[in-house]
């Protein structure tokens, strides 16, 4: 049974994984959505009651029914680099693809409808205080005068972009960043504006969750930090990353986080304030991780290659085969 | 009528920086140039900040 690796070729952190993979001989085929129609190929058939598939990349072919996993790494677009790529073509590869994945047996490292959902922040907001992890006090709204009320009840903000999707053309960074108390909010009438209760924080924390698994790294604010350096990906702060241990609260809320959002994966983001209390910030459902396990030595990629590895459950069949079935 | 978090847009940093290695079909891995496997070297790793979480990338938001 093989695992199945949709990522760039350049993705050097799935390599960590793929490594372990490796060593402990388990079949992988990678491959590059984009590469569809120049360098991959498909076939399924669906004839007399049955399905047979295959995919080819790289010289290696495999059948549908024999993977084991599917990890949607960081696929390019279906058939991006296709000889005539269009829109047209990206949605016909993309439903051949990820349709005939669809019907396998294979455990999903995410699935694609679950990490579809749980990118969407204010869910994701919201799962979290279901599921018991402190939020900070949030808004998103078009409404300039929600957001001054808002800001006067919480004068110490934070403004992120919703989707957590950066503007192009010119490529821009839209980091987490402090709101001044003076700020002027007619432009929230232009655009839904996501504004948070600013942490003070004393660490960053990053929680990734693999399966059942909790690997958690921290990163101290130091004493001195400029209070206007809210991102961490952008702070100029060199305090190493460390591991750390989870609070029992945080990890069973995190666990019946993943079990909602049906996720097998998910980077958590938390703000440790003075208090120890760790703030959800958000689940990253393809979260980097090859930074955590370089800087802190925490097996993360040994860890996924291990859920990946274990053996797919038997082909589901139909809702009435199961009724049928019962005794 | 720019949106309000456009206002704290800052140019995104240039992440077209050549890498020391390349992607190899047969291994399905990247190595470099003396053949060892890059993701094996992790002061490389560090130095280049490829696995790191990152803001601005063109085609994923997922860090």
């Amino acid at each position: 049974m093989t695992v199945l690796i949709l990522t760039g070729e350049e993705d050097v952190t799935a390599d960590m994984v793929v490594v372990h993979l490796n060593a402990a001989s388990v079949p992988v085929v990678r491959l590059d959505p984009a590469d569809l129609t120049a360098g991959v190929a498909l076939s399924g058939e669906y004839v007399h009651g049955s399905f047979r598939g295959h995919l080819s990349a790289g010289g290696r072919l495999v059948s549908v029914s024999g993977l084991r996993s599917v990890w949607v790494r960081r696929p390019g677009a279906p058939a991006a680099r296709a000889a005539q790529p269009s829109a047209w073509l990206t949605e016909e590869a993309g439903q051949a693809l990820y349709g005939m994945l669809r019907g396998s047996a294979a455990r999903w490292m995410n699935h694609p409808d679950a990490a579809r959902r749980a990118r969407h922040k204010p869910w994701q907001l919201r799962l979290a205080q279901r599921c018991g992890l402190p939020v900070p006090a949030t808004i998103v709204t078009t409404f300039p005068q929600a957001a001054r009320e808002f800001a006067a009840r919480f004068p110490d903000l934070v403004v992120k972009p919703v989707s957590g999707a950066h503007p192009q053309e010119p490529p821009r960074a839209v980091p987490t960043s402090r709101v001044a108390p003076d700020t002027d909010f007619a432009a929230v009438a232009y655009g839904p504006t996501l504004l948070q209760r600013r942490v003070a924080k004393r660490a960053d924390i990053r929680l990734t969750v693999v399966g059942e698994a909790l690997l958690a790294a921290r990163k101290e604010t130091p004493a001195d930090a400029d209070p206007d350096e809210v991102d961490v990906r952008f702070a100029s702060a060199a305090t190493p990353w460390l591991p750390t241990e989870v609070p029992p609260r945080v990890a069973a809320g995190v666990r019946a986080y993943l079990r909602t959002a049906e996720l097998a994966y998910g980077a958590f983001d938390f703000a440790e304030d003075a208090d120890g209390t760790w703030w959800f910030l958000e689940c990253n459902q393809s979260g980097q991780f090859g930074f955590v396990e370089v800087e802190t030595g925490l097996p993360v990629a040994r860890t996924i290659a291990a859920w990946l590895a274990r053996p797919a459950p038997r082909e589901p069949g139909c809702a009435d085969d199961r009724r049928l079935a019962a005794p | 009528m720019q949106p309000f978090a456009l206002n704290y847009a800052r140019p995104a940093v240039d992440s077209e920086a050549v890498l020391p290695y390349v992607y190899d079909s047969g291994l399905q891995l990247n190595v470099l140039v003396d053949g060892r496997i890059a993701a094996s070297d992790a002061a490389l790793l560090r130095e280049l900040g490829t696995t790191t979480s990152t803001a601005g990338s063109k085609t994923h938001f997922d860090d």
